[in-house]
């Protein structure tokens, strides 16, 4: 059984790194007072353990999610991790000392206090990356379409297997601006690239503008003034999602 | 080469519709009889002009959903449908954009008294020829600003010359530009049957309009549109998926006939049939024609006639919300219509949602234990839906529940608790009706902004229109609080 510990884990903020964070506490039988990935580490009372990337622990880890977890467990963590939320990593190493004690059984218990909480995680993850499927709006750019978009979580890895499924024929790139990384599709390879500075896009075809402003013409003609309803209108589409589209980018 | 009538000529001889029913692509006006002065203007307008128009009329169609069916990509080609549908933006009234939703033509031979784009009233007119609306559908649809195309018309000559003009959308759709999108048509009543079911082997929903609730209303109202007319197509519709569904499981290629099935759509609120009637009206169009979804619409004034509501009419929109409300329990908390709604309570309340109107009535059947209660009954408790539900029957499997449990997997306990028993919790008590009313009062309801009901209305208007001041929230609260304890 492990115990709190008066520790702070420092990681590289990596998948990988959160693995080989669960392997240290598990090896120490400790829970720590907090996890903080590099890009965020606040000052603190406890003393920080640097705990580096060690690939081959994380790779024991990780297999063992589908061996002694099963497979709902392994998809949850791992899609549970994209959640930018601060104190992610510490929900889940939590929920990971419950669950192996418990064995694949472990997700479905949803009320307990462990579980929930990263089954909340999961949620906000899968609901980010379901409103982007439909606010990502393209700009067809030199020969590619380019979009960006300002997402809470890092929803970009569930979004290149539904616009790659859906836009089989076509170059894109994808640009989240608040994790300052690209996704982008090249001929049905996907790549990921992490940017130091802004990318320079070509600029948008001289077709792109009538296109816009038809669709944008198209959006104002279908509310019907009798019903209008603004704030219903944020609760489906709040308004951090406005900035990137195209039809509500001048209601801002 | 002339053309019939109806052209159903062509599909005779198993062609496809050729050019021939294109009206013009730029190239001057086709030699073609059927194109009228208003038409004609309608082919040389500017693209975004139509849109524009043609957008206008057909933003009354309430049905936006992209959602029944599951078709991956394909090399090669374009687009892709999520089962669950996929909204792409909001309009500013709060309702969920999905598709493309215009229609193929304004220019109509019908005269109902309730629409806009009857044949008397003066408004500008325009019809997409086939290319262009197929080359916009996949322009928008490249940019991610749409799911598909929801393709309706105004009826343009006949049905049939109309439904051919929007099945060669769907062709070009489908054919050249290899379309795997989200389509929804909408068939023409009064067309061939040949037509309905080519149209349904290309689009993925199909929807005929039963437009009011009864037959008297429609007859009055929409003197060009009889009952018969708009249930048969159904019928076909529901016939030909079913024998569909037989196909497909015999030979799994075979064609799939609207894979996401048929919906409907009715205006509320122009008619006087009261709430009982369209929710039995409602429960029989999904029992008898399978249909995915039915549509109501709040009904907004758009003409003067003295056999319609008066112009400045507000839209009943709460009563549509509880149309809504009753609908999902039809089709996800398995009620039937009859136990929502009676003959002897026709309309439904202002203040509680049917579910709790219904559990309010029968107190007798609660608490429940929510660790041993059959599913059935747990989708009957307030503050419990189908994904709580759900939830609870997996996690009571694997450990005991207690109130926090419930509350971590999402029941609202400001509701539930007053008809649950768990883990740590025997239950409300003795409870007066009136303390569990004002918990369940719908705090929808409430918020700022929101007019306060007239409790005084007859049944009929009651839900139709907030023409009180708007009250605070709190003493509005108060108000319905004491009503409801007045009506125990």
């Amino acid at each position: 059984m492990a115990c709190a510990a008066d520790v702070v884990y420092q990681y590289d903020g990596s998948f990988e790194g959160f693995l080989s964070c669960v392997f240290e506490s598990f090896l120490r039988k400790e829970i720590p007072f907090a996890l903080y990935p590099d890009r965020a580490v606040r000052p603190t009372l406890f003393p920080v353990r640097v705990i580096p990337t060690n690939p081959a622990r994380a790779a024991r880890v990780f297999d063992s999610f589908e061996k002694k977890l099963g497979t709902r467990t392994r998809d949850l963590v791992t899609r549970a991790f994209l959640n930018d939320s601060p104190d992610k990593e510490l929900i889940l190493l939590r929920f990971l000392h419950f669950a192996y004690g418990q064995g694949p059984r472990a997700p479905w218990m949803q009320g307990h206090e462990r579980v929930a909480p990263v089954l909340e995680l999961e949620k906000a993850v899968n609901g980010e990356a379901h409103l982007l499927t439909g606010f990502v709006r393209f700009e067809q750019r030199g020969g590619a379409l380019g979009a960006v978009i300002q997402p809470r979580h890092f929803v970009l890895p569930l979004l290149r297997r539904h616009f790659c499924n859906r836009y089989p024929g076509e170059d894109f790139v994808i640009w989240d601006k608040n994790h300052q990384a690209v996704l982008a599709v090249r001929q049905g390879r996907a790549e990921y690239l992490e940017l130091a500075a802004n990318p320079d896009l070509p600029p948008p075809d001289p077709e792109e503008a009538r296109f816009q402003a038809m669709w944008q013409s198209f959006y104002d003609a279908l509310a019907i003034p009798a019903r209008l309803n603004p704030t219903l209108r944020r609760t489906h589409c709040p308004k951090r999602y406005w900035a990137c589209m195209t039809e509500l980018r001048d209601q801002l | 080469m002339a053309i019939s009538q109806n052209g159903r000529a062509a599909w005779r001889d198993g062609k496809p519709p050729a050019a021939q029913f294109i009206c013009g692509s730029g190239r001057g006006p086709a030699a073609f009889a059927p194109l009228s002065g208003a038409e004609r203007t309608g082919v040389f307008m500017d693209l975004m002009e139509k849109l524009t128009i043609l957008a206008d009329s057909a933003k009354y169609d309430v049905a936006c959903t992209s959602s029944g069916v599951d078709r991956g990509g394909a090399p090669g080609a374009l687009g892709s449908c999520h089962a669950p549908g996929i909204c792409h933006t909001f309009t500013a009234d709060g309702r969920c954009l999905s598709l493309l939703k215009v229609l193929m033509t304004n220019i109509c031979a019908y005269d109902c008294r309730y629409c806009i784009n009857r044949r008397s009233e003066d408004r500008p007119r325009a019809a997409f020829t086939p290319e262009e609306l197929a080359e916009l559908t996949i322009q928008f649809y490249r940019r991610n600003y749409i799911e598909g195309l929801f393709l309706s018309s105004a009826v343009l000559v006949s049905p049939d010359y109309t439904m051919e003009r929007m099945i060669r959308v769907l062709e070009l759709l489908r054919g050249p530009h290899r379309f795997r999108g989200y389509i929804h048509a909408k068939t023409i009543p009064g067309a061939d049957p040949a037509l309905v079911r080519r149209i349904g082997l290309l689009a993925d929903r199909l929807s005929v309009n039963i437009e009011l609730p009864s037959e008297a209303s429609l007859q009055l109202l929409a003197p060009d549109k009889q009952r018969a007319g708009i249930l048969r197509p159904m019928g076909l519709i529901a016939r030909t998926a079913a024998e569909n569904r037989r196909e497909l499981a015999v030979y799994r290629h075979a064609p799939a006939f609207a894979p996401a099935g048929q919906s409907t759509q009715m205006i509320v609120g122009a008619s006087p049939e009261s709430d009982y009637q369209i929710l039995q009206l409602t429960e029989g169009l999904y029992q008898k024609y399978s249909l995915k979804r039915v549509f109501f619409s709040a009904y907004i004034p758009v003409c003067q006639d003295e056999r319609l509501p008066a112009l400045d009419t507000k839209p009943p929109l709460l009563r549509e919300h509880r149309l809504y409300q009753a609908d999902w329990l039809l089709r996800y908390y398995q009620f039937s219509a009859g136990e929502i709604l009676s003959p002897e309570a026709p309309n439904f309340d202002p203040w509680l949602d049917p579910k709790c109107n219904w559990a309010l009535h029968h107190l007798d059947q609660f608490p429940v234990d929510v660790e041993r209660c059959s599913y059935e009954m747990l989708l009957r408790v307030p503050g419990i839906g189908p994904k709580s539900a759900r939830r609870i029957r997996t996690a009571r499997r694997h450990g005991r529940l207690g109130l926090e449990d419930l509350r971590r997997i999402g029941v609202v306990l400001r509701r539930a608790r007053y008809f649950i028993l768990c883990r740590g919790y025997a239950g409300p008590g003795r409870l007066s009706r009136v303390t569990v009313a004002r918990a369940l009062l719908d705090p929808g309801l409430f918020e700022a902004g929101v007019q306060q009901l007239s409790l005084f209305d007859d049944p009929a208007g009651r839900l139709t229109g907030p023409d009180s001041p708007a009250l605070p929230a709190a003493a509005a609260g108060e108000e319905a609080a004491a009503w409801l304890a007045q009506r125990m």
